[in-house]
C-alpha cells in the first residue's frame, strides 16, 4: 500500500462516507476488492463512468476486447479424438500398432507407460462438419456444433504435463507445482474488480453424475500463489451457502445483524478517532461488504426472474445446485454483475477404462449447457466483451488402454502431445479452426499452441502484455506465463 | 506500478530508507550500486552464463574492466555510465523493451561511484554481520537496551521523535498475544498494574516465557516453514501421522532448545551419535512436504519433486535465498548456480523414499517411517502378520490349480484370466500377499458365485489384511529420515526434469558464503553444522529477522524470505547485524532473544500515529511507534475461545476437527473423506492443533499459508470475507453466547452498563470510554427490544455451538448481550494487536 494512497483513500471515504456506517462510497473499497487501493480516489472522481475498484494504474495496456472471462475447464481431459479432431486414418488403422516414428520416445502415464500394445482406435462415435465454417464435430456434441460458427477451435494445444494436477496446475497457474498465482488471481490483481457486491473472482465446481473419477479440486487452482491472498478465487459450494459463513446465525435476523453493524462502525470509527490507524477505516468497510454480500449473493442465485424458455436451453439440471448447468447459468449471471473471472471445473473426463459406456453421458451433461451460455450472452450482447474458453489440462491417447476385444472397457491414456480446446466471444475470431496435429491426432504440426501461448492471448484479449503484468517475489519478477508464450495473433478478430 | 503524480510522496518514504543521507557520504557498492546492477543489468549481464548478452558480465569487476566498459575513476570514459544515459534507443541500457528504469538519481550514484574509483564488494548479506557497538543517540534516557541506541539513532537521523510508552493495559495485551498467543485475563492485568515496581513488566515476560503457552504460539509459524499438514495433499489426500513431529517442535521451543541444536536435530538428527528416538523424530521436518501419490503417476517424479522442496525449504528457512532458480539454471542474480544446486540437493537425495505411495493401507505415512509402537501393539500386529501370510499362501496355493500357467508365471497371464476385467486381471498378476483390499473385494465380487471355495479362501486373506491393516495404523508411525546404506547417485536434472540426467555431481557446500570446516562429513549432519556456523553470514541474520517480523509485523529486511542480491535492503542493517552476532555469542538463545525485543522501549512505544507520521512511514518501518497490525486468524480465534472461558488448555496429541460446515471436504474430495467434527473438548482446543487437511484446509482460518509449500511471510489482507468468518462461524457465535453468560453471571451490578464494560475489559483489558458505553448501551437496547419481540430467535441463537447455557438466565437478554458481545469480538482492536 503507498502512503499518499492509501490516506487518499481515507479522506475520500470520510467525505463519502460520512460518519454513518450505512452509506458507502467507494474508495475504502479498493483496498478490499481487487487492487492495492492505487486507483481508489479514480473511481470515485469519473462519476458516470463505468467504476473499477482496485487494479494497477497503467493497466490494462491496450484496449480490451474481452472485459471478463468464463474458463469452463474440463477436468479429466476430453478425448480430442472423439469429440472435435476427426482422424479417418485411426479407423484406417484401427487396432493395427501405432507407428513408432509417429510415438517417438514420448513418455505417458505409469498406466500404459508400460504398455507396449498401442493399437490405433478409432473414433467411437460418428463426426460431421457443421455450419458454414465446416467444423468438425463428434455426434456427442449436437448443441456445441449448432454454434460451430461461433466458435474457435484451436486444435494443435499441446503441454507437458502428463498427469492431472500438474497439468491442471499449469494451465491455471502457467507452473505445473503448486504455488503460483492463478490466472484469476493475476486478473484481477491487474484489472481490479467491476463490482463492490460480489468478489471479482469466483470458482465453481460440479462433477458428473456417477463420480466416476477421482480427481480432486485442489485450492491451489484458484490460488493466489505469492499475490496476497484477497485475489484468490473465492469458491461457491455447490451446496448450503454458496458462499462460506455468509447466512447470519440461526437466530439472528437481518435487522439485527444490520443493527449490530451499526453498532460495531461507530465503535470502530471512535477507535480511528482515537487511534488514526487508517487500517481501522478499512476494517470499516471490510464488515460493510460483508453485509453487502449477504445481501446480494441470495439474489444472485435466486434464478426466479429467469424465463422459461432460457432455463430450458441450459437442460433439466439447471435447478440443481451444484451441476454444471446450474453453474453455466451461474456463470452469465456472474459475468452479467460485472465478476472478473468465472473458473468453472467439471470432472469426469478421465475415460481410462469406460470410454465407450462413460463419454456419452458426461458429454451430454455438458454439451447444452455450455452451447446455452455461448447463446445466451450473445443475445444478451454479453458475447462480445466476455471470452469463453472450453477445454482440458491435456487429450487421450489416439491409441488404446485396454484390451482391444474388451469394448466395454476401452480406454485412453493421458495425451499431452496435442488436443483441442474451443473459445468464443471477448475479441476471438469466430467459425475457425487454428492449428493441426498430425494423421493420428498424435502430435501438433501445424500451428502449434503451447499452453503459455494460450495464456498470453488471453490476457491479450483483456488489454494486458503479458510480459508486463508481473509481480516481484523473492526477488524475481513473476509473471503469468513465466518467461515465454507468445500471442496466438490469427486467432484474434 | 505507481502513476506519476502520486509518486513523488511514494519515493520519498521508500527512498529514504535505503539512500546514502547526506551527498558527501561515499557511495557504497554493496548498499548502493549492486541493487542498481543487479535488478537492472543481471538478468543479461550476471552470472548466468547461458544468457549472457555480448559475453558481458557486470557481476565482476575485473571482469567489467577487462571488457572495457568500466575505468575506475573514469566515469566520462566508462562505456557503462554512456550507456546508461544515451538518448539512443538502440544503445540505451536497460533496453527500452526491458521494463527496466534507471532513475536519474540512480545514474547520479553510479557516476559518484565510477570516480571514487568504483569499488567492488560482495553482497551484505554474504559477508559475515559486524558487531558494531550501539550508536551515541542525543535522547539518553530513552533506550533501555541496545536494540533501542540503533532505532533512536535512526529515528534522530530523519528528525523523528519516538512515541510515548504505551499504558500498561496496552502493553500487557501486546506482549501476551506475542508471546503466547493468548491475551491476559482481567485478572493478570490487575496484578501487573498492582505491581508498580520497577521490574513489573520484565517479571510479566519472564512469566509469558515460561507458560507452556509460549511453546504453543511460537510452533505455528515454525509449522508454516515447515509446510505441516495431516494429509499427504493431491489425490486421495490420505492421512499422515505427523503431530508426533509438532508436539517435538512444541516442546523443543518451551525447552528454549538453542536454535543451532534445534536445526541440526531436525536436519540431521537421525546421524547424531546414538542418536534419541526424540532426535531421529525432529527429521519428520524434511518428510513434511506434499506427496503426489495420483493414479498413474511415475515414483521418480514423485521423488525427486520431494527431495527439491527438502532442497529449496532448507534454501528459504536457513539461507533465506531463493535457490528454485538454480534448479533450471544458474541463478540471474545470486552467486548460486544450477550446479551448486544439484550439490546441495544431493545431500537429501540420499533416503530411501521411493517416490511411490508404499505406505498404502498399512499407514497414512510414506516410509521411511518412525514407529513409536508399544510392545504389546507389536506383537499383534507380528500375529496379524503371520495370519495374512498363511491366508495367502492359501489363496496362492489354489491359483496354482484354478490358473494353470508357465512356472514362475503370475496367475494373471494364464489362460483362464484371459477375460477377466482389468482390476482383477492386474491383482491376479500380483502374488496373493501383495493384493491391496479394494482389489480383493472386486475378486470377491467376480468369484463368489462361479468358484465359491475360491472365494471364501479370498475372503479370508481379506480379513487377514484388513485386520492386519487395521493394527498397523492404529500404531503411531511418524514420517523421517533416514539415509540410505548405498548411496544414490545424483545427477543435475535439465530443467529440474527427473527423465533428463546431465553431469553426475556429489554433495558439496554451497560457495561464496563462507568455508565449511575441514572435518565436516559431506552429509546432512554437515550441512546441518555448516549452516549453524557461528560464521556463516546468512543463518543468524536470517533468524533473527523472522522473528522481528514476528513482532513488528515487517522484518528489518521486509523480504524475510529472500536475503540474495534482490533482497530489500535492512531498514537498520547495523542492528540486524547487531542482533545477529549477540544471538549466536548467547549460544542461539531464543528465549532471551525475544525477551531483548520486547524489553525494549521501541516494541514497549504506544501504537497511536498522527496522520503527519502515518504519511510519512505507512508501514512503520522507522519504529517512531509500536507495532500495530491484525493478529493471525488462528490467534483471533484463540483469542475468542479463551476470553469465553471456553478454551481447553491441553498440550499435544493427535490433531482435532472443530466446527467446520457441512460438506467442505466431501465436496473437494467427492464424498471420499467426510470431515468427522469432534465434540466435546476438542472443539475448544487451541488452533495449532486443528487437523489440517492440505487440499481443503480449515474453513475457520484466513491468510493463513496454504501448508503446501514452505511459508516464511504470509500477507495480510483484509476481504469481505473474513468480516463473514468472525461474524457467523460457530466458533465465534458461541464464544459471544459464553462471553455474555459469564458476563451476567460475573458482572456484579444490576445496570447493562455494567454487564457491558465487563464484557468489554474481559476481551480488551480496559473500561469502555463513556462514547463507547454510550454506542454499546444503545446497540444493546435495541437488541433487548427485537428479541423480546421474538423470543423464539433469543432460543435459537442460544443454541448455537455445543456448549451447555445455564438454562436459568432469561433468554431474551442473554441473546441480547450475545449479540453485544458478538460485536465487541469483532471490533478492530479485538481483531488488532495495537
Amino acid at each position: 500500500m503507498t502512503p499518499d494512497l492509501q490516506y487518499r483513500a481515507d479522506l475520500t471515504r470520510r467525505q463519502f462516507f460520512g460518519r454513518s456506517a450505512v452509506g458507502i462510497g467507494g474508495a475504502a473499497l479498493a483496498s478490499l476488492l481487487g487492487g492495492d487501493g492505487l486507483c481508489a480516489a479514480d473511481a470515485v472522481a469519473k462519476a458516470g463512468v463505468p467504476q473499477r475498484f482496485g487494479g494497477l494504474p497503467g493497466v490494462p495496456h491496450a484496449a480490451a476486447k474481452a472485459k471478463r472471462v468464463i474458463y469452463l475447464f474440463q477436468n479429466g481431459a476430453p478425448s480430442h479424438v472423439d469429440l472435435f479432431d476427426y482422424k479417418p486414418m485411426l479407423r484406417k488403422m484401427h487396432g493395427v500398432q501405432i507407428p513408432d516414428e509417429i510415438v517417438g520416445g514420448r513418455r505417458f502415464s505409469t498406466m500404459t507407460g508400460g504398455q507396449t500394445a498401442r493399437p490405433c482406435l478409432a473414433e467411437i462415435t460418428k463426426f460431421a462438419q457443421h455450419g458454414k465454417s465446416g467444423a468438425w464435430v463428434s455426434d456427442f456434441l449436437p448443441r456445441t456444433a449448432e454454434i460451430a460458427d461461433q466458435l474457435c477451435f484451436v486444435k494443435s494445444m499441446h503441454t507437458t504435463a502428463v498427469n492431472h494436477a500438474p497439468a491442471i496446475t499449469f494451465f491455471l497457474t502457467g507452473a505445473e507445482q503448486a504455488g503460483r498465482p492463478s490466472m484469476g488471481a493475476w486478473l484481477t490483481y491487474g484489472l481490479g474488480s467491476d463490482t463492490q457486491d460480489l468478489p471479482a473472482f469466483v470458482v465453481m465446481t460440479s462433477v458428473d453424475k456417477e463420480t466416476s473419477c477421482g480427481q480432486i479440486f485442489y485450492d491451489f487452482y484458484w490460488g493466489s500463489g505469492f499475490l496476497p491472498t484477497k485475489y484468490q478465487g473465492v469458491k461457491f459450494r455447490g451446496s448450503g451457502d454458496p458462499v462460506l459463513y455468509l447466512s447470519n446465525p440461526d437466530g439472528m435476523s437481518k435487522e439485527v445483524r444490520r443493527e449490530m453493524l451499526d453498532g460495531l462502525a461507530k465503535l470502530n470509527q471512535l477507535q480511528l478517532d482515537d487511534y488514526g490507524d487508517p487500517e481501522i477505516s478499512t476494517r470499516i468497510t471490510q464488515y460493510e461488504m460483508a453485509y453487502r454480500m449477504q445481501t446480494s449473493v441470495p439474489e444472485l442465485t435466486d434464478f426466479s426472474d429467469e424465463p422459461q424458455h432460457v432455463l430450458d436451453m441450459y437442460g433439466p439440471d439447471v435447478k440443481r445446485q451444484g451441476s454444471y448447468a446450474y453453474n453455466c447459468l451461474m456463470a452469465r449471471r456472474l459475468a452479467e454483475r460485472g465478476v472478473r473471472f468465472v473458473q468453472l471445473m467439471h470432472a469426469g473426463w478421465d475415460q481410462h477404462r469406460n470410454l465407450n459406456t462413460q463419454l456419452k453421458i458426461q458429454c451430454t451433461d455438458v454439451d447444452a449447457p455450455s452451447a446455452a451460455l455461448v447463446k445466451d450472452l450473445q443475445q444478451r450482447g454479453l458475447l462480445d466483451d466476455t471470452l469463453v474458453i472450453w477445454g482440458g489440462e491435456f487429450g487421450r491417447t489416439p491409441f488404446l488402454q485396454g484390451s482391444i476385444d474388451n469394448t466395454k472397457q476401452w480406454g485412453r491414456d493421458h495425451h499431452p502431445y496435442t488436443f483441442t480446446v474451443w473459445m468464443a466471444g471477448g475479441g476471438i475470431k469466430p467459425g475457425i479452426s487454428y492449428g493441426a496435429s498430425d494423421d493420428f491426432g498424435f502430435n501438433a504440426v501445424e500451428n502449434k499452441v503451447h499452453v503459455h501461448d494460450f495464456q498470453a492471448t488471453i490476457l491479450h484479449l483483456l488489454g494486458i502484455d503479458h510480459t508486463r503484468l508481473t509481480y516481484k517475489f523473492q526477488g524475481r519478477y513473476f509473471r503469468l506465463t513465466d518467461v515465454h508464450g507468445d500471442v496466438v495473433k490469427p486467432i484474434l478478430a | 506500478m505507481i502513476r506519476p503524480r502520486c509518486a513523488l510522496a511514494w519515493i520519498a518514504a521508500v527512498w529514504s530508507l535505503a539512500q546514502p543521507s547526506a551527498a558527501a557520504e561515499p557511495v557504497r557498492f554493496s548498499r548502493d550500486i549492486l541493487p542498481i546492477l543487479s535488478d537492472n543489468c543481471f538478468h543479461c549481464h550476471g552470472p548466468d552464463p547461458k544468457h549472457r548478452e555480448a559475453d558481458l558480465r557486470l557481476d565482476d569487476r575485473e571482469a567489467a574492466i577487462k571488457h572495457g566498459v568500466l575505468e575506475p575513476g573514469k566515469s566520462a570514459a566508462s562505456e557503462l555510465l554512456r550507456r546508461l544515459t544515451t538518448d539512443d534507443a538502440d544503445e540505451r541500457m536497460p533496453p527500452p523493451d526491458s521494463n527496466r528504469t534507471v532513475t536519474p538519481a540512480q545514474i547520479e550514484l553510479v557516476r559518484r561511484w565510477i570516480d571514487e574509483g568504483a569499488p567492488w564488494g560482495k553482497h551484505w548479506a554474504f559477508e559475515p554481520p559486524q558487531l558494531s557497538p550501539p550508536p551515541k543517540v542525543q535522547l539518553s534516557a530513552w533506550p533501555r537496551n541496545e536494540i533501542d541506541a540503533f532505532i533512536l539513532a535512526r529515528l534522530e537521523a530523519e528528525k523523528l521523535r519516538p512515541a510515548p510508552e504505551a499504558d500498561k493495559a496496552t502493553i500487557l495485551r501486546r506482549v501476551s498475544l506475542d508471546l503466547t498467543g493468548l491475551p491476559p485475563t482481567p485478572a493478570e492485568l490487575d496484578a501487573f498494574l498492582l505491581d508498580n515496581s520497577p521490574e513489573a513488566y520484565e517479571r510479566a515476560v519472564d512469566r509469558l516465557l515460561a507458560s507452556p503457552r509460549y511453546g504453543e504460539r511460537w510452533a505455528w509459524d515454525w509449522l508454516d516453514a515447515a509446510r505441516y499438514a495431516d494429509t499427504n495433499g493431491y489425490q486421495g489426500d490420505p492421512e499422515r501421522t505427523m503431530w508426533p513431529w509438532r508436539d517435538w517442535v512444541v516442546r523443543a521451543i518451551n525447552a528454549n532448545m538453542p536454535y543451532d541444536q534445534f536445526t541440526v536435530e531436525q536436519l540431521a538428527g537421525d546421524l547424531l551419535p546414538n542418536a534419541t528416538l526424540d532426535q531421529k523424530l525432529a527429521t519428520g521436518f524434511n518428510r513434511n512436504h506434499m506427496f503426489n501419490g495420483e493414479g498413474g503417476r511415475i515414483a521418480e517424479e514423485t521423488r525427486v519433486e520431494n527431495v527439491m522442496d527438502r532442497t529449496e525449504t532448507t534454501g528459504t528457512v536457513w539461507l533465506g535465498l531463493t535457490i528454485g532458480c538454480a534448479r533450471c539454471h544458474d541463478h540471474k542474480f545470486d552467486p548460486f548456480t544450477n550446479k551448486s544446486y544439484f550439490e546441495l540437493y544431493a545431500f537429501f537425495n540420499n533416503t530411501s523414499e521411493t517416490g511411490a505411495n508404499s505406505g498404502g493401507g498399512r499407514t497414512g505415512g510414506i516410509p521411511p517411517v518412525l514407529n513409536i509402537a508399544t510392545p504389546d501393539e507389536e506383537a499383534k500386529l507380528a500375529e496379524a502378520e503371520k495370519t495374512h501370510h498363511a491366508a495367502a499362501a492359501e489363496v496362492d496355493k489354489l491359483e496354482l490349480t484354478l490358473f494353470p500357467r508357465a512356472a514362475k508365471e503370475p496367475a494373471g497371464k494364464s489362460k483362464e484370466a484371459a477375460e477377466l476385467s482389468g482390476n482383477v486381471l492386474a491383482a491376479l498378476n500380483l502374488e496373493a500377499g501383495k493384493r491391496s483390499s479394494d482389489a480383493l473385494r472386486e475378486m470377491l465380487t467376480t468369484f463368489k458365485e462361479p468358484r465359491p471355495k475360491y472365494a471364501q479362501a479370498l475372503a479370508q486373506l481379506k480379513k487377514a489384511l484388513d485386520e492386519r491393516d487395521r493394527l498397523s495404523r492404529a500404531i503411531t508411525r511418524v514420517m523421517v529420515m533416514d539415509t540410505l546404506a548405498n548411496p544414490r547417485e545424483t545427477f543435475m536434472l535439465d530443467k529440474g526434469a527427473y527423465d533428463k540426467p546431465g553431469e553426475k555431481v556429489t554433495a558439496a557446500f554451497p560457495t561464496g558464503l563462507h568455508p565449511a570446516a575441514k572435518d565436516l562429513p559431506t552429509d546432512r549432519l554437515g550441512l546441518a553444522r555448516w549452516l549453524v556456523d557461528p560464521k556463516h553470514p546468512l543463518t543468524a541474520r536470517v533468524t533473527v529477522n523472522r522473528f522481528w517480523q514476528s513482532f513488528f509485523g515487517v522484518g528489518l529486511v521486509k523480504t524475510a524470505d529472500d536475503f540474495g542480491v534482490q533482497s530489500e535492503r535492512p531498514s537498520h542493517p547495523e542492528l540486524l547485524d547487531w542482533l545477529a552476532v549477540d544471538f549466536v555469542r548467547h549460544g542461539w538463545d531464543v528465549k532471551r532473544l525475544h525477551r531483548q525485543i520486547v524489553t525494549s522501549a521501541a516494541y514497549r512505544q504506544s501504537s497511536r500515529v498522527s496522520r503527519a507520521l502515518w504519511e510519512r512511514d505507512p508501514e512503520n518501518r522507522l519504529l517512531a511507534r509500536g507495532p500495530r497490525f491484525r493478529m493471525p486468524s488462528w490467534m483471533i480465534r484463540d483469542q475468542a475461545l479463551a476470553v469465553a472461558g471456553l478454551l481447553v488448555e491441553k498440550q499435544g496429541g493427535p490433531s482435532v476437527k472443530p466446527y467446520q460446515p457441512e460438506g467442505i471436504w466431501e465436496e473437494a474430495t467427492f464424498g471420499k473423506k467426510s470431515y468427522v467434527q469432534d465434540h466435546g473438548e476438542s472443539l475448544y482446543r487451541r488452533s495449532l492443533y486443528t487437523f489440517w487437511r492440505r487440499i481443503v484446509g480449515p474453513t475457520t482460518f484466513f491468510d493463513v499459508s496454504a501448508r503446501q509449500v514452505c511459508t516464511i511471510k504470509t500477507l495480510r489482507t483484509n476481504t469481505p470475507l473474513h468480516a463473514l468468518t468472525t461474524l457467523n462461524d460457530i466458533t465465534y457465535v458461541e464464544a459471544a453466547r459464553a462471553l455474555a453468560e459469564q458476563s451476567l453471571k460475573h458482572a456484579g451490578g444490576n445496570k447493562p452498563e455494567d454487564r457491558l464494560a465487563w464484557a468489554f475489559r474481559k476481551v480488551l483489558l480496559r473500561k469502555p470510554t463513556s462514547a463507547e458505553t454510550a454506542v454499546l448501551a444503545a446497540t444493546l437496547k435495541q437488541m433487548q427490544t427485537k428479541y423480546a419481540a421474538d423470543t423464539e430467535a433469543a432460543q435459537k441463537l442460544l443454541k448455537v455451538g455445543e456448549s451447555k447455557r445455564d438454562e436459568s438466565l432469561a433468554a431474551v437478554q442473554h441473546a441480547a448481550l450475545t449479540a453485544v458481545c458478538l460485536t465487541i469480538l469483532n471490533l478492530d482492536e479485538t481483531l488488532t494487536k495495537q
